[in-house]
């Protein structure tokens, strides 16, 4: 079997199906069914990485997703993948591993001398020390920490680094969190009564520490069978519960086998499960023990050291040594014993337990009453130190492993995120949650029932509750009896040895490199909370949580304080349990996926006639009709319409039908202006007001019927008038008889504008006289377009004689060819937006950049329209003081005075004399087609007074400064003879 | 079970994904003339569904997916013919606007239709929880969409010019099932025998 350290068959490898990967450049094999860390260990290979702040020598000290330590880039075809635990990746052929945190090499680190200095260099060394000169934290201090600390490297962000991902959504009735012995026999009660049932376990297989005790094979394997021939029953293996959102929405992140990894293309899938009730049998985590060298590669959990055992057959150690506070951890001596390695010895601060006096009976030295006061060894450990419970030594014992547990911690953050309060159980040495049985409720080892028997009676008693909750009472779950649990003695609470005056560093968290020295630092210092010493240490953060020695912190902070370790609690557990790449948090919505792109009836058309699209929101939209773009192109399109005529595709504008018997009072109250008095078959231009007085929207209404009005809206503004006039109608007029219809994808709307639309209008409409007196500039009426019923209005965006027709959207390129071929012998030109926007600002009219949220109807020049009686949306806080002043910025038009100048949009306006004070902005501007030069509009302090002033547009970006005249913004035929013609 | 997850893939598709084209028409109730609306349906051989729900009446789907407001869908006609019939016929108790190039239909069907959808939508689609007959207005793929559940599959209304987008999105999340081409011969009207 590949690897010195491979003694038995795993449980979940494969003897027959060897494989190749590299660490470090050196090649080595494993099985079918490792991890990267249990061929690590196989090999022999102990020593992994180097710790984040002083460089130590770091090896594998847990055997999941909870490691500190074994942290490896991954080299792959999408570049380098850094912070993976290798307790967690699986082996795969050609898999490439590298060492983190080092340079040159993991043996030789030259920042190992960090941990000489380590006395010098306590937590929040960093504040303290790099304080001045101030400037010299960006430029010198932060890229030489930057650099020295740190575990992974983050390559630069491109696309292609990022694995695909999907989000799948989940429904149940119950969410089970953990298929241990708990939540298996939960789940299969669960399932028995009929309830639809999710359970999630983060490893690979389901069984959680029934994996580790042969005697729970033929439970575990009736159990599984069981709940896979429940169809309302799914098992999700490979997937952590990441969050609880509440509401029963829980983010859990699936980590797909090679085989659905290939079929759906991604890596990682990101479930949104919805469930009724949850069920949190979430299990233990064994914590780790503060004594100084407690982070020499060699020191691992006991744990952890018998999952090596069972689950891959590697031996962790070839003569370990045990430090062990609790029975249950004995389990790992038993085993490693039994495959027939040598136990050098196990130190244990009890006077005697149960799990001492059968250790003693299989000839292992047994050192009780002792403690590990230090650990021996530069690379690795080489020898313990064995201590009496008050320091002094008694002597030291050559090992090269040294396997520890500190008892066991309820895994209890999602249950604290479910808004459990935590309460302390003096006989665990642990805290369980207690959790409003609402939300969902905590089974097994998660609320304090140690024991594999007991977890799984806990876990069916616990399910039957839930089941009763819901409804359920009826159980026809056959669950086996399990194997009896062993009796225990109760573990001694200790958390760290203090050994005075003996060298080394007694570490809480590994993965941080903070040492108890530094939580008593933090108290000194007056961090004295919890979540202060959190902050100031980094202690419990980083992508392992501090979930083996969260506690631990907790535990050594409590007694610097003098109070009791149920009077600190636990540093709070937010989402995410475990790092999620943002990829799996995107899922599918990247690339083109990444947000919807609304589509013109004829999009396929304007590509094929040259368009350059430019987005508008959602929108696509045709920007000129040209692929290189440029302003001859744009100018080309605006003059055909000043001088012949063009067509416009304006069917992104909102459009909202408007019905019922209070049609026109509901859209006096919405708008500003008056549409009681229109008649039908008009159109009326009509501003709304945000109900802060601010000018919101503006567009054109016609009125259809007697009570039928079809306003639209700007493009930019559709959505958010739509929900603003259903908003009114539901909660404030809810007595009103309106009704609001969506019909903007319904209707394509082309405008055709210029001196010769009538005569292209007339050629394609039929059943309607478009006479200047059967149909004067602003008439509606129905007509039916190039065949289809639609609708035709008079009104004009360019300034020139223009309509705008509307059909059906699946009529919309018979009714644009149409009018196209109508349009030839005039030479008609389709013009994209910037042409439109060249038409509009000539005449000044408004579009979201004059209608940018800042303006009010006044500042707009449209304080005429506001009518003077009778209440509507924003009348009264548009009367403040403030919105009326008249120094306010106020629509105006302007021109270079030097004819030659170009215009910028953001132009700051000054005084030739003070030009360090703004006195407004150019918010459009164009070349004109109409005038000679540049001409745009400007917001301008007190503006209207201001035509004909000659003022500094300062483009300090560019570094220009122009000399520019302010007109009327109404540059283009201000009598508006032309839409009248 | 919800979201069944996807059987491997075979010769059989997983999802056939078709083009509905058809009319639709919004039916709105006027203020405290709903019963009266709903009667004249009737007479016309129309139930108008609770909300929430589909039901087919001869070659019409009816869909309640907003408070006392149908869409009907039919197979197409001249542009604006149903609406103008429904308008005419309910002067006083309902108007009837005419949606038909404002939602593109789809019909998504197939072993793996829930799993596909699972994808997308947030709401559950269990059979238990959402059988045939049911409809809802919710979000996939960031866009609006309305999804009635058939015998013979799941009907997807959504806004036109977002169409293009959704579909693709949806052709796109339903290759690992393996998708059926919808080609032209593949698309037939809307018909009563989508829902039994």
């Amino acid at each position: 079997m590949p690897g010195p350290a491979r003694i038995a068959q795993g449980l979940l490898t494969d003897a027959s199906s060897s494989v190749g990967f590299r660490f470090d450049g050196r090649m080595l094999r494993g099985l079918a069914g490792d991890t990267l860390a249990s061929a690590l260990l196989a090999n022999g290979v102990r020593l992994v990485g180097r710790s984040f702040k002083y460089h130590r020598p770091r090896g594998i000290v847990t055997a999941g997703p909870e490691e500190p330590c074994a942290l490896v880039d991954v080299l792959g075809p999408r570049g380098r993948e850094p912070n993976r635990p290798a307790t967690t990746l699986a082996l795969h052929e050609g898999l490439v591993a590298e060492s983190q945190n080092r340079w040159p090499s993991l043996t030789f680190d030259v920042l190992a001398f960090n941990d000489l200095l380590g006395r010098f260099l306590p937590a929040g060394f960093y504040y303290k020390t790099f304080m001045a000169p101030g400037w010299a934290w960006e430029r010198v201090y932060e890229p030489l920490i930057r650099r020295a600390a740190g575990l992974g490297r983050l390559e630069p962000i491109v696309p292609a680094h990022a694995d695909p991902a999907e989000t799948v959504h989940d429904h149940a009735d119950v969410l089970v969190v953990g298929a241990g012995a708990a939540g298996l026999a939960a789940a299969d009660h669960l399932g028995a009564c009929g309830l639809r049932v999710i359970l999630a376990e983060q490893d690979v297989v389901a069984g959680g520490g029934t994996l580790l005790d042969e005697r729970w094979r033929s439970w575990r394997e009736r159990l599984c069978a069981a709940l896979a021939a429940r169809p309302a029953v799914r098992t999700l293996t490979g997937t952590t519960v990441l969050g609880a959102y509440g509401h029963g929405v829980f983010g859990a992140l699936e980590v797909l086998p090679g085989a659905a990894a290939a079929r759906f293309g991604v890596r990682e899938r990101l479930r949104v499960i919805r469930a009724r009730r949850t069920l949190l049998a979430t299990g233990a985590l064994e914590r780790l023990i503060a004594f100084p060298g407690n982070d020499l590669p060699g020191v691992m959990l006991a744990g952890a050291a018998l999952a090596y055992l069972r689950r891959y057959g590697v031996a962790a150690g070839r003569r370990p040594a045990f430090f062990l506070n609790n029975d249950e951890a004995y389990e790992s001596v038993f085993a490693l014993t039994a495959a027939g390695i040598e136990c050098a010895g196990v130190i244990d601060p009890r006077s005697s337990s149960r799990a001492a006096e059968r250790t003693r009976t299989l000839g292992i030295p047994m050192h009780v009453g002792a403690v590990v006061g230090g650990v021996a060894g530069r690379r690795e450990v080489r020898a313990v130190s064995i201590d009496e419970l008050d320091g002094r030594r008694r002597f030291m014992l050559a090992t090269d492993t040294l396997l520890v547990s500190g008892g066991h911690t309820p895994a209890t953050a999602l249950a604290s995120q479910l808004g459990a309060t935590l309460e302390w159980q003096g006989s665990l040495a642990a805290f369980t949650p207690d959790l409003a049985s609402g939300a969902g409720r905590v089974a097994g080892a998660a609320h304090g029932v140690f024991g594999l028997a007991a977890a799984a009676r806990d876990g069916a008693a616990v399910a039957r509750a839930l089941a009763a909750d819901l409804g359920r009472g009826a159980d026809a779950s056959d669950i086996p009896e399990p194997p009896p649990d062993s009796a225990v003695t109760p573990l001694r609470e200790l958390w760290e040895v203090r050994a005075p005056g003996k060298p080394g560093k007694a570490f809480v968290d590994l993965q941080n490199d903070v040492t108890a020295a530094d939580v008593r630092l933090a108290c000194r210092e007056g961090y004295e909370h919890l979540e202060h010493m959190k902050r100031f240490t980094t202690h419990g953060m980083a992508t392992d949580q501090g979930r083996i020695a969260g506690l631990l912190g907790s535990a050594v902070l409590a007694e610097a304080r003098g109070v009791p370790l149920s009077e600190v609690g636990v540093l709070r557990p937010r989402p995410f349990a475990q790092p999620v790449p943002f990829a799996a948090l995107a899922g599918g919505e990247v690339r083109e996926h990444y947000r919807p792109k609304r589509r013109l009836p004829l999009h396929d058309w304007h590509e094929s006639a040259g368009a350059t699209f430019v987005s508008t929101g959602l929108w696509l939209r045709p920007l000129v009709y040209s692929r290189q773009g440029g302003w001859p192109a744009v100018l080309d399109e605006a003059r055909a319409v000043r001088e012949r005529v063009g067509i416009t595709d304006v069917s992104t504008l909102g459009k909202i039908d408007v019905q019922g018997a209070d049609a026109a009072r509901f859209l006096d109250f919405i708008y500003a202006n008056t549409f009681a008095t229109l008649p039908v078959g008009r159109s009326r231009y009509g501003i709304m007001l945000r109900e802060d007085g601010m000018a919101f929207d503006d567009g054109t209404t016609s009125r259809l019927g007697p009570q039928h009005f079809l306003v639209t809206t700007t493009t930019a503004n559709s959505v958010a008038v739509l929900e603003h006039m259903e908003f009114h109608l539901q909660s404030v007029f809810p007595e009103l008889d309106v009704l609001l219809t969506d019909v903007g994808d319904q209707w394509a709307q082309f405008a055709i504008a210029g001196p010769n639309a009538r005569e292209v209008v007339s050629a394609v409409v039929s059943g309607i006289d478009l006479g200047t007196a059967a149909f004067p500039f602003m008439s509606a009426g129905a007509a039916t377009i190039a065949g289809a019923p639609g609708r035709i209005f008079r009104i004009s965006f360019s300034g020139e004689l223009a309509y705008e027709v509307a059909v059906p959207a699946k009529q919309a390129l018979p009714a644009w060819s149409a009018l196209l071929a109508a349009g030839e012998r005039f030479g008609i030109r389709a013009y994209g937006l910037d042409a439109l926007n060249t038409l509009r600002i000539e005449k000044g009219h408004l579009t979201t950049a004059e209608l940018n949220g800042n303006t009010t109807a006044g500042d707009l020049g449209l304080q005429r329209l506001i009518k003077k009686q009778g209440d509507f949306v924003g009348r009264t806080l548009a009367q403040r003081p403030g919105l009326t002043a008249p120094e306010r910025l106020q629509l105006v038009g302007i021109r270079p005075v030097e004819r030659t100048r170009r215009l910028r949009n953001g132009m700051q306006l000054v005084a030739p004399q003070a030009r360090e004070a703004s006195l407004g902005y150019v918010t459009s501007s164009t070349p004109s087609v109409e005038f000679d030069g540049w001409v745009g509009l400007a917001l301008l302090s007190g503006g209207r007074e201001r035509h004909g002033q000659r003022l500094i547009g300062l483009s300090p970006l560019h570094n220009e400064a122009t000399e520019v005249q302010v007109l009327s913004p109404h540059m283009l035929d201000p009598e508006n003879n032309r839409v009248r013609a | 079970m919800s979201a069944p997850e996807a059987t491997p893939a075979g010769q059989r598709p997983g999802i056939t994904l078709r083009c509905r084209p058809a009319d639709v028409v919004e039916l709105a109730a006027v203020r405290d003339r709903v019963q009266v609306l709903k009667a004249l349906a009737r007479r016309r051989g129309l139930q108008l569904p609770d909300l929430g729900h589909v039901v087919a009446n001869a070659s019409t789907l009816v869909l309640g997916v907003r408070p006392e407001r149908w869409l009907l869908i039919t197979p197409p006609e001249a542009p604006g013919t149903a609406a103008d019939t429904w308008q005419s016929a309910c002067v006083g108790c309902g108007i009837a606007v005419d949606l038909s190039s404002a939602l593109t239909a789809l019909e998504v069907a197939g072993p793996e239709v829930r799993a596909l959808l699972a994808r997308g939508c947030r709401l559950d689609l269990d059979p238990g929880a959402f059988p045939s007959g049911l409809a809802a207005a919710t979000i996939m793929a960031q866009v609006p969409v309305i999804l009635a559940a058939l015998t013979a599959g799941v009907l997807l209304l959504t806004p036109a010019s977002t169409a293009r987008h959704f579909r693709e999105w949806l052709s796109a999340a339903a290759q690992p099932f393996g998708l059926l081409p919808d080609g032209d011969a593949t698309v037939a009207p809307v018909s009563a025998d989508a829902l039994t």
